[in-house]
């Protein structure tokens, strides 16, 4: 699969700053970085908290345990 | 708009649909006049995502859905599951809805919460229970209730009773088409969508018994034509539902992804201790839980989870809570972890079919909260289990019940269209799809979904 990409703009200084704070880390990718605090901002859904109770949740935990979708 | 009618067997596969068409009159007529073929579907080929990949035409990545639960973020032992709200891409019935046109959506799976749409929604499998709100708009669960009582969205699986299961899988098929019958008439629509989850239990349920290739199957069974039996009287009640879809409607039958004989259930975390990636702090007890087992993290590398795929955490340092994989040796650490597992072979030795994939280098875009490797062993012919204290790698039967079948990478699909009839066979890929429909209804295709439409 080929990945696609374009290109933004961003002051150089805040690239520097995301530089400085990646280096070291597990990805040390600038543009892989910003990609993902993007995405947890863009990101909506994600929780089951608002959708279940606890004891719905256990239910439907269950019931996917014994479909075979989780051990 | 045209009308469109998509009915969902979820997990058929060609090989039964196709190979045995000859005994389902009803989907052999779409064939002989339709297209039709297999369809590669999404990776993974897991109901949630596969029918949202499919709706939305987007893959699993994208939408940030690898399967039912996630792990939350990087931690040991926190989960959620995917339910209607982790939908954020628009689906074929919103595209439909915001020109103007009105969807009937019948358990796709994930329905609930039964958000809105334009037209009715009823949940699927995923709803607590009855006594929830599992309809759109709410007050269609009430009209549906006084008409046909409790709506059935599963059936209680797993249970040694095979003969029980079979009765309550007619029992809810039965109930769900008295509704589709009833929703079809009396509902304006441009798209009619369900999907019949007894496909997939009946499968799960009964496949040992049906295919003479499973290692366990035994001839003269009492079980023998239960999956056939069920697909025919399947096809009897699509035959009565086309005779009140409309001459001129577009027809879709499809699966989200194919069955086939389970060999086995490979222990994931066994052979992580074995290799010495995961290192517990305590004996399991046998069939014990992953995430109920101590485990000594100062020392583990790796630890997986089970389901028809494996998915596999590294233990990364400044990411995990207590990690110890340097972040500069990870991607080392993680292809060499990927090599050892594509070199796995099978309780005698046999070499295995096995596929792992890297999501953040597999998919376009990977969202969300994705393993770092995902693991198809033999090519999903072995499940995975997560489960402990088994004293052996290879489990004959599933390490949760019962289970004959795993999923296949490749559904099937017949697309019927009344004014061009002509038996023609084309393979798909699940991202096609929503392009097909949309074309099919007369709505222009969004740059952003990479299928091609079928012509």
């Amino acid at each position: 699969m080929k990945k696609e990409f374009t290109a933004v703009s961003l002051p150089t200084s805040l690239y520097r700053e995301i530089e400085d704070a990646v280096r070291g880390t597990a990805d040390p990718s600038v543009a892989n970085y910003i990609a993902k605090v993007l995405r947890e901002s863009l990101k909506k859904g994600g929780s089951t908290e608002e959708v279940f109770s606890p004891e719905d949740e256990e239910k439907v935990k269950d019931r996917l345990k014994a479909l075979g979708y989780i051990d | 708009m045209r009308k469109v009618l998509i009915i969902g067997l979820d997990s058929a596969p060609a090989e039964i649909v196709f190979d045995r068409r000859k005994e389902f009159p009803v989907l052999n007529r779409l064939i002989e006049g339709g297209r039709f073929g297999t369809m590669r579907s999404s990776d993974p080929p897991i109901t949630i995502p596969a029918w949202m990949v499919m709706s939305t035409g987007k893959d699993a990545g994208r939408l940030g859905l690898y399967g039912f639960r996630h792990r939350t973020g990087p931690t040991y032992d926190k989960m959620w599951i995917a339910t209607a709200q982790s939908i954020n891409e628009p689906a074929i019935w919103d595209i439909i809805g915001q020109a103007g046109g009105q969807s009937v959506l019948v358990s796709v799976p994930p329905s609930y919460p039964a958000r809105p749409v334009a037209g009715q929604r009823i949940g699927c499998f995923i709803t607590p229970g009855a006594d929830k709100d599992y309809t759109y708009p709410k007050e269609l669960k009430a009209e549906l209730e006084e008409k046909f009582g409790p709506y059935m969205f599963d059936v209680p699986f797993r249970i040694e009773n095979r003969a029980e299961i079979l009765r309550e899988i007619y029992r809810m098929t039965e109930k769900r088409f008295e509704v589709l019958h009833y929703l079809m008439r009396t509902k304006p629509w441009n798209l009619f969508m369900f999907v019949e989850i007894g496909v997939d239990r009946v499968q799960h349920a009964f496949w040992k018994f049906h295919d003479k290739t499973h290692h366990l199957y035994e001839p003269g069974n009492a079980f023998e034509t239960a999956i056939i039996d069920y697909y025919k009287f399947v096809d009897q009640k699509i035959g009565a539902l086309l005779n009140e879809a409309g001459d001129d409607t577009v027809v879709l039958a499809i699966s989200d992804h194919g069955a086939k004989r389970m060999k086995g259930a490979f222990c994931v975390n066994e052979w992580l201790i074995a290799q010495g990636d995961l290192v517990l702090g305590a004996a399991p007890a046998r069939g014990a839980n992953i995430e109920k087992t101590p485990i000594d993290w100062a020392r583990t590398k790796a630890w997986g989870w089970g389901g028809y795929y494996a998915r596999i955490f590294l233990n990364v340092e400044g990411r995990e809570p207590k990690g110890i994989i340097k972040p500069a040796d990870y991607e080392r650490e993680r292809e060499a972890l990927a090599e050892r597992l594509r070199s796995i072979r099978g309780p005698a030795g046999e070499p295995w079919a096995t596929q792992v994939i890297k999501p953040n280098e597999y998919y376009d875009d990977a969202r969300g909260d994705y393993p770092d490797l995902m693991v198809y062993f033999d090519d999903l012919y072995w499940r995975s289990a997560g489960t402990l204290g088994w004293g052996t790698m290879y489990l004959e039967e599933n390490d949760t019940g019962p289970d004959d079948a795993v999923h296949a990478q490749h559904g099937m699909y017949i697309l019927y269209d009344p004014r061009s009839k002509a038996s023609v066979r084309k393979d798909i890929d699940i991202t096609d799809v929503a392009p097909t429909v949309l074309r099919a209804i007369g709505l222009p295709i969004p740059a952003d979904m990479k299928g091609t439409p079928l012509r």
